[in-house]
């Protein structure tokens, strides 16, 4: 183990000794009246935001402290001002991130504690939130299961992946290889259109006029099916879908498919044994982030379903839609106090690090399908 | 064959039009039996009624019948030599597997339903039904492959439909134990679907007589029916919320002079010459028409806060990274974080701010709050349009402003900036238009009441206060609940029948603050587009 870490750890020695340097370098060039300048707006900066955590009434000070020192630095020292600035404004958005993980997981801690069951005799936290599948907010006992809404999430994100990956596909194929440079032109920012509608739009005509239409043709109870539901998000995911895997589709290389058309190949031929291999994990990660999307749409499928959070029966009965991750917080926000909203952090939890994963896991493909494009040419 | 004089090629091909053109009458009669279906599932074909003078369903299984029976006869035709066709020795496993899907389903069903053997039966016949046909697509030369077995799954679906066995009045209970249940209504539409789509492309690699030439011809079908739906999808969406929504919209309104409310405009007082009370009014008890003004000023607010907060922020972001950052595992992970954040689900935003901003800004929820959430949200996508922007200004740029000796920040600031304008502005647009529409984290920070009177209509500028307590600037606009038209909308939804107490006719009016919240949230995605288009074809000029 000591020879494996070894290497690694003379790495960020060196990389921290390099850094080290570089900022030495960087304020012994600088003037020191700059360098005032700038430790002010840093600390200035960095105090406002402990303020701001803090809940301070008082945080305006060092946040006017630091527009000030700003607006000094910026007609003195533009130069290290604009770094320092851009810097910061980078920070910041790895801070929100940050923040984002912190406050939503603070804020479930306490109904994992209540959710706690033991497993041969270990007490786990939460894990009676996915063995039992009651959610009961009112009567005693008091459960707060997630099943019933992770069922939906993966209910209704089968649908709509089923729907959005071979449409969105072969939309991405015919604009990035088989349509004419005027009907891409129309095409294209019809998707893009597709994508603005807002989803409570969606949601609102799948309310008025896909759910009674759903509910007479399936003669169900009552309307909200995860069937329709699915189909709804599943249109809604398709315009990312079709944007991710058109811009992996056209960044293989031109080279390999005139290659290919040289040898007499028809274009449907080249495209499915050289455009579609070359870009195949590049259109996975689009389909990924499609599905993605359909994990964290939220209001379409809040104003379609019924709002109980309970399993269907039989678990394959598409045809009734109960609840979803999303939905549930969208609906009980408003008279949720205590536990249950915490309960509801819990499934903003859930969302989070799925779709986090889901977009972390995406971005590798690419990464890796460009590194090795990039390779090959 | 590999013999052929001159003539015999000759006569071949007077023969091979004639053929083209059975193929593509099917093609064609698979168009038909796909709107017709369309037309069907919608409601606008019933299917009790006739058509035609003939029952509909009728001409369904008709139409069916023949579009198999001309695909089979085509199919067999080619391999005794009939027609003139370049097949492949196989279809191909792809082809293999799209006819096994509805033979799977077909023999399940009949099985396990029409025979009443069980669904362990069922499931073994669907596999066996399938594996027939798959083996049927595979193993023969391609002409019967591909034309046989999907010819054959017309046939079948336009039988059952011809006799009846399936009619208008067909119900499957599924009985289970939440009631549900597969109504003709729906099965016949959709199989009718389904089987137009299978028949349009067997008919397709037939008209391209098979080979490579004629998977190419069903392949690019299926592609532009898919491109073409989409579109279609998209005009009916928009066309059918702008039809249900004009009424409400345009409900008392009146043109002329002097007949809109009074604005001031620099000091001088102007009454508008138009009056659109849904555009003008809140909802007040002696309203003549009631509106939604103060979700409009709401959402107005709303995408100004989100841009001042997102847009520097984003900018200088996307600035550091291309231009100041090496590459390296910092402008990895800024960029994997930024990623991150575009697709954390909107849901997840309103709890963050519903957790962090509200205890901060007064305990309540407020349009600073829900300023701040969507600004948030916007960031991401500001940062990765400004640094694609960004990094698609030439170096040589940067390299010829460096050579003049001057400094780093001046290159930026006078020669990369301007080049990437464009680009910046075009996210920026794009990225409003998406958050304007959202619905989920305002809900949780910022929007309250169902109903909205115009005095409350948010004036965040006439706001402002000085006070001699820290934080020494208040402004109590800011820190209470307005409305915004996504909210308005789902709170109207929600509220259901009880809303039409407060307003005349509710549908009305909802479809109204529909068709008002989709023109706000498209003419910002046409104002993107078309900026797009003005700037490229400014650079293509140049």
């Amino acid at each position: 183990m000591a020879q494996v870490t070894d290497p690694r750890d003379g790495r960020i020695r060196s990389a921290v000794g390099e850094q080290v340097r570089r900022t030495k370098r960087f304020a012994d060039e600088t003037e020191p009246a700059a360098l005032a300048i700038l430790a002010v707006m840093a600390l200035s900066l960095l105090g406002a935001l402990v303020g701001f955590l803090a809940v301070s009434d008082w945080t305006i000070v060092p946040f006017a402290a630091f527009l000030a020192s700003s607006a000094v630095g910026w007609v003195r020292y533009q130069e290290e001002t604009a770094y320092l600035i851009a810097l910061m404004m980078t920070v910041s958005t790895i801070l929100i991130l940050g923040l984002i993980v912190v406050f939503i997981f603070r804020e479930s801690i306490p109904v994992i504690r209540y959710e706690s069951a033991t497993v041969y005799g270990i007490t786990v936290p939460g894990l009676r939130m996915f063995i039992q599948p009651n959610w009961d907010a009112v009567s005693p006992p008091i459960r707060y299961s997630m099943v019933p809404m992770i069922h939906g999430t993966v209910m209704v994100t089968l649908i709509a992946s089923a729907v959005a990956a071979p449409l969105g596909v072969s939309a991405a194929l015919f604009l990035s290889e088989i349509a004419p440079a005027t009907v891409r032109e129309v095409v294209k920012p019809g998707v893009e259109i597709l994508a603005g509608i807002p989803s409570i739009v969606y949601g609102f005509i799948g309310f008025t006029v896909l759910g009674p239409w759903a509910s007479d043709q399936f003669q169900t109870t009552g309307q909200g099916s995860y069937l329709f539901v699915g189909i709804v998000v599943g249109l809604m995911a398709l315009p990312t879908v079709v944007s991710v895997a058109e811009d992996a589709l056209s960044s293989v290389p031109e080279s390999m498919k005139s290659g290919s058309l040289a040898m007499g190949t028809t274009d449907w031929q080249t495209m499915t044994s050289i455009t579609l291999p070359a870009a195949f994990s590049g259109v996975s990660a689009a389909v990924l982030l499609g599905v993605g999307r359909a994990i964290g749409e939220t209001m379409a499928a809040t104003v379609m379903l019924r709002g109980v959070p309970r399993l269907t029966e039989p678990l394959v009965n598409v045809f009734y839609g109960q609840e979803t991750l999303t939905s549930i917080i969208a609906r009980n926000y408003g008279e949720a106090d205590g536990l249950q909203m915490d309960a509801l952090f819990v499934a903003g939890v859930i969302l989070f690090v799925t779709v986090l994963v889901i977009s972390v896991g995406a971005q590798y493909i690419e990464w890796r399908m460009h590194k090795r494009l990039g390779g090959e040419i | 064959m590999a013999g052929a004089g001159r003539t015999d090629t000759r006569l071949v091909e007077s023969e091979t039009t004639e053929t083209d053109a059975v193929a593509a009458v099917a093609v064609g009669l698979s168009a038909v039996l796909f709107a017709l279906a369309v037309a069907a599932l919608f409601g606008r074909v019933s299917l009790t009624g006739s058509l035609l003078g003939v029952q509909t369903v009728t001409l369904l299984g008709g139409l069916l019948t023949a579009l198999g029976g001309t695909v089979i006869a085509f199919g067999v035709g080619s391999r005794f030599g009939y027609v003139e066709t370049n097949p492949d020795p196989s279809a191909g496993l792809i082809a293999g597997f799209g006819a096994a899907v509805p033979w799977v389903v077909i023999g399940a069903s009949v099985a396990s339903q029409t025979l009443g053997l069980g669904a362990g039966v069922g499931v073994v016949a669907g596999v066996a039904t399938g594996a027939v046909a798959f083996a049927a697509t595979v193993l023969p030369r391609e002409d019967l492959g591909s034309t046989v077995p999907l010819g054959a799954l017309l046939g079948v679906t336009g039988l059952v439909f011809l006799t009846g066995a399936i009619g208008p009045t067909w119900v499957w209970e599924l009985g289970w134990a939440q009631q549900a249940a597969i109504t003709a209504e729906f099965l016949i539409p959709v199989s009718t679907l389904f089987s137009a789509l299978y028949g349009g492309w067997a008919s397709a690699k037939a008209y391209g007589g098979f080979g490579a030439r004629g998977r190419h011809m069903g392949a690019y079908v299926l592609v532009y029916v898919n491109a073409l739906s989409i579109v279609a999808f998209l005009f009916i969406l928009v066309a059918f919320v702008v039809v249900q929504g004009i009424p409400g919209l345009l409900n008392g309104t009146e043109f002329g002079f002097g007949t809109g409310p009074t604005t001031s405009v620099f000091g001088v007082s102007v009454a508008l010459p138009v009056s659109v009370p849904f555009l003008m009014n809140g909802v007040a008890l002696f309203n003549d028409f009631q509106g939604v003004l103060p979700a409009i000023v709401g959402t107005v607010w709303l995408v100004v806060g989100a841009v001042v907060l997102a847009v520097p922020l984003g900018v200088g972001a996307a600035l550091f990274l291309t231009e100041y950052a090496e590459r390296g595992r910092f402008t990895q992970v800024v960029e994997v974080a930024t990623n991150g954040l575009w697709s954390t689900p909107s849901i997840v935003f309103g709890l963050f701010g519903f957790a962090f901003l509200i205890p901060r800004f007064g305990n309540g929820k407020s349009l600073l709050s829900g300023m701040i959430t969507l600004g948030f949200m916007l960031l991401p996508l500001v940062v990765i349009t400004s640094r694609e922007a960004m990094l698609s200004v030439p170096d040589e740029y940067r390299d010829a402003s460096a050579a003049l000796g001057v400094s780093k920040w001046q290159t930026i600031r006078s020669v990369v900036l301007p080049a990437a304008l464009p680009g910046v502005v075009t996210g920026v647009i794009l990225g409003v238009g998406r958050i304007a529409g959202e619905t989920a984290p305002i809900l949780l920070t910022m929007a309250g009441g169902t109903f909205v009177p115009g005095s409350q209509t948010a004036d965040v500028i006439g706001g402002f206060q000085f006070t001699s307590a820290p934080p020494f600037v208040a402004n109590p606009e800011l820190l209470q609940a307005t409305s915004a038209l996504p909210y308005q909308l789902y709170a109207l939804i929600t509220a259901g029948v009880g809303a039409s107490s407060n307003v005349g006719n509710a549908d009305e009016f909802r479809w109204a603050t529909a068709l008002v919240l989709l023109v706000v949230v498209l003419s910002f995605y046409a104002i993107g587009i078309a900026t797009r288009y003005y700037f490229r074809r400014r650079l293509r000029h140049t």
